[in-house]
């Protein structure tokens, strides 16, 4: 037998217990997992989705929205010069409602930049041209709306025809309905409005160059600001704000975890009071005791964390089904996330143990020797 | 008798165990006086059997030998050392004394064989050698065919044997015994001392047990009477039944 034994046998005597003590403190793990996993898949899926276009540089007007305000066209004229951009691409994009799904991003691009580069065909044809009443629909966009080449997608009060449906190498673009900048700025009555414009550099300028030319963007363009591809979703208010409120959601359902395991642990301390005083009485060091208690709380943390990033994998898999957020987000469950849960937990856990292993060794070992 | 004067003749020239004197024990802000200046002296290899009805001291007096709990007033030596300087007494109740309860305590979600390695954590041995010890214990005190059974599942008499062996995993020089047969039928209550007796005379260990029982006190080569938290009584067992 182990000292490890002793543990996971202490933990084993009540199992109703441990069982709700464990289910407690998972579903803030779990919360943790789902919500952090989903906002941070925001930034990572938008990220992607800019890199595969092979955009460096993003100016935008997302200040307070996830989505970019509208502005002039006409500022890529200030920028386009500059020494270190290769190309640019306006886009002008939105959250719409389309059809039968309640949110589809719907991306208008200017006609021939390179933000068409990536699109590779997985049926169908390109539009002819930027007058073409014709869409492109990525491969998941298509599956939401159950559309295939051929077939009609109304967006507002227009009916265009489904050319093409294309695989674009990321979440974001293959969510996407796109279609040429124009259509778009016509179906929408942003006429000559722009909400984003894609600056790719020239090869050689390195992250100091990008941070530079950013600047200078910023200043050339005050009515929108540019950003390093993927920190314009990281840095908005939109994003903030969501992330704030899934971290304030997870603190809180860690707190009722933490509570749980303090009760469980301080339970346990109290039912097992001349328990401790005979393993005192036995010549256990009260250093021991308080040890034994600690273990047993972090052990508590640790399988309720594993618990925990079970249930938020299942949890955001089934949220990713959701028709609210289908095809809008693609969570970032990576391994860094589920680590961090795991510690939370386990930080919970021993956290949660300090004041019952501190009552632990307040147990006089003279009770042994009564009843 | 012959055999229990070559024992106090083997014992008379023993170092002293335990020298108490002027023991004082106070509860309840001192409106409750268990012990009220008790004084003896213990010999190494003795057994000495501590009588007196309930409320006289004797647990309160166990608990101070045992370090289990400090004295109001009064001195505690053991092996000449001072008890209350004890500056690790978990220390000395794992490494000398041997506790065996009334109510066995044996831990319930433990099999007999781990119960018995549970003083030893604090002997860092390796876990083999703690398996190994306990499995020669176990089999010193007749359970070797009940290593794998929790408590729930042996008889009273069983129980104690196993915290008997649990007593005895660190090699104590002291077995300190509180009422051992006292939740016992009477054959297996014989067993138990038969057995503690037998350990405290093959491996020379001082057995302090207490005791409502006199048939269980005349097995002692000594025994103290205790009432209202004072001794009234120190000496041959055989005339404190006469005493009544």
């Amino acid at each position: 037998m182990t000292f490890f034994d002793v543990i996971t046998r202490g933990l084993k005597r009540r199992p109703i217990r441990t069982g709700l003590t464990l289910l407690g403190i998972s579903l803030g793990i779990a919360a943790v997992v789902a919500l952090i996993g989903l906002s941070r898949g925001l930034v990572t899926s938008w990220t992607a989705g800019m890199k595969e276009r092979g955009t460096d540089i993003v100016v935008h007007n997302m200040r307070g929205s996830l989505t970019p305000k509208p502005f002039p066209a006409a500022t890529r004229d200030r920028i386009a010069h500059l020494p270190g951009v290769a190309a640019t691409c306006m886009i002008l994009v939105d959250l719409m409602s389309v059809e039968t799904a309640e949110l589809m991003i719907v991306s208008g691009r200017e006609w021939d930049c390179f933000a068409w580069e990536n699109l590779k065909l997985v049926s169908g044809r390109m539009p002819k041209d930027q007058n073409e009443r014709a869409i492109l629909l990525g491969t998941t966009a298509a599956d939401i709306l159950k559309k295939k080449v051929g077939d009609t997608v109304q967006i507002e009060t227009e009916e265009l025809a489904v050319v093409g449906i294309v695989n674009g190498g990321a979440f974001v673009e293959n969510s996407s309905i796109i279609l040429s900048l124009p259509m778009l700025q016509q179906i929408t009555g942003n006429h000559d409005q722009i909400s984003a414009i894609d600056v790719r550099v020239t090869p050689g300028v390195n992250d100091a160059g990008i941070r530079s030319l950013c600047a200078e963007m910023s200043r050339l363009i005050p009515e929108a600001r540019a950003e390093p591809a993927g920190q314009h979703i990281a840095n908005s208010e939109g994003y903030r704000v969501i992330n704030g409120m899934s971290w304030g959601t997870s603190l809180l359902a860690i707190l009722v975890g933490v509570l749980g395991v303090t009760n469980t642990m301080l339970m346990s301390v109290f039912e097992r009071k001349q328990e401790i005083a005979i393993l005192l009485a036995l010549g256990w060091k009260r250093s021991r005791i308080v040890q034994m208690i600690l273990w047993e709380s972090l052990m508590l943390g640790f399988f309720g964390g594993i618990i925990g990033v079970l249930v938020g994998i299942a949890g955001v898999q089934m949220m990713k089904m959701a028709p609210a957020i289908r095809g809008l987000l693609e969570p970032n469950l990576s391994a860094g996330l589920m680590l961090m849960a795991i510690a939370i937990a386990v930080f919970v856990g021993v956290l949660s143990g300090l004041y019952p292993a501190w009552r632990s060794s307040r147990v006089e070992p003279s009770l042994a020797l009564h009843g | 008798m012959n055999s229990k004067l070559s024992e106090s003749e083997q014992t008379a020239a023993s170092p002293f165990v335990f020298e108490a004197a002027g023991l004082k024990k106070d509860y309840d802000d001192g409106q409750v006086h268990a012990l009220r200046g008790v004084g003896f002296k213990v010999r190494e290899g003795e057994f000495v059997a501590i009588v007196g009805p309930s409320g006289s001291g004797k647990t309160t007096l166990l608990q101070l030998l045992g370090a289990l709990d400090r004295p109001t007033a009064g001195t505690l030596k053991y092996r000449g050392e001072s008890l209350l300087d004890l500056t690790n007494p978990a220390s000395y109740r794992a490494h000398e004394i041997g506790f065996i309860f009334q109510a066995f305590h044996l831990l319930p979600i433990f099999t007999a064989i781990e119960n018995v390695q549970i003083p030893m954590f604090e002997s860092h041995q390796t876990r083999a050698a703690r398996k190994t010890r306990a499995l020669e214990l176990l089999n010193a005190v007749g359970l070797a065919q009940r290593v794998n059974h929790f408590p729930a599942k042996l008889s009273g008499g069983e129980r104690q044997r196993v915290a008997v062996a649990r007593s005895l995993a660190n090699s104590p020089s002291v077995l300190l015994a509180d009422e051992p047969t006292g939740n016992l039928d009477s054959e297996s209550a014989k067993h138990i001392l038969d057995l503690i007796t037998s350990f405290h005379r093959d491996r020379r260990m001082t057995l302090i047990l207490i005791t409502h029982d006199m048939s269980v006190a005349s097995r002692a080569s000594r025994a103290i009477q205790m009432k209202d938290g004072q001794v009234v009584f120190d000496g041959d067992p055989a005339k404190l039944s006469r005493q009544g």
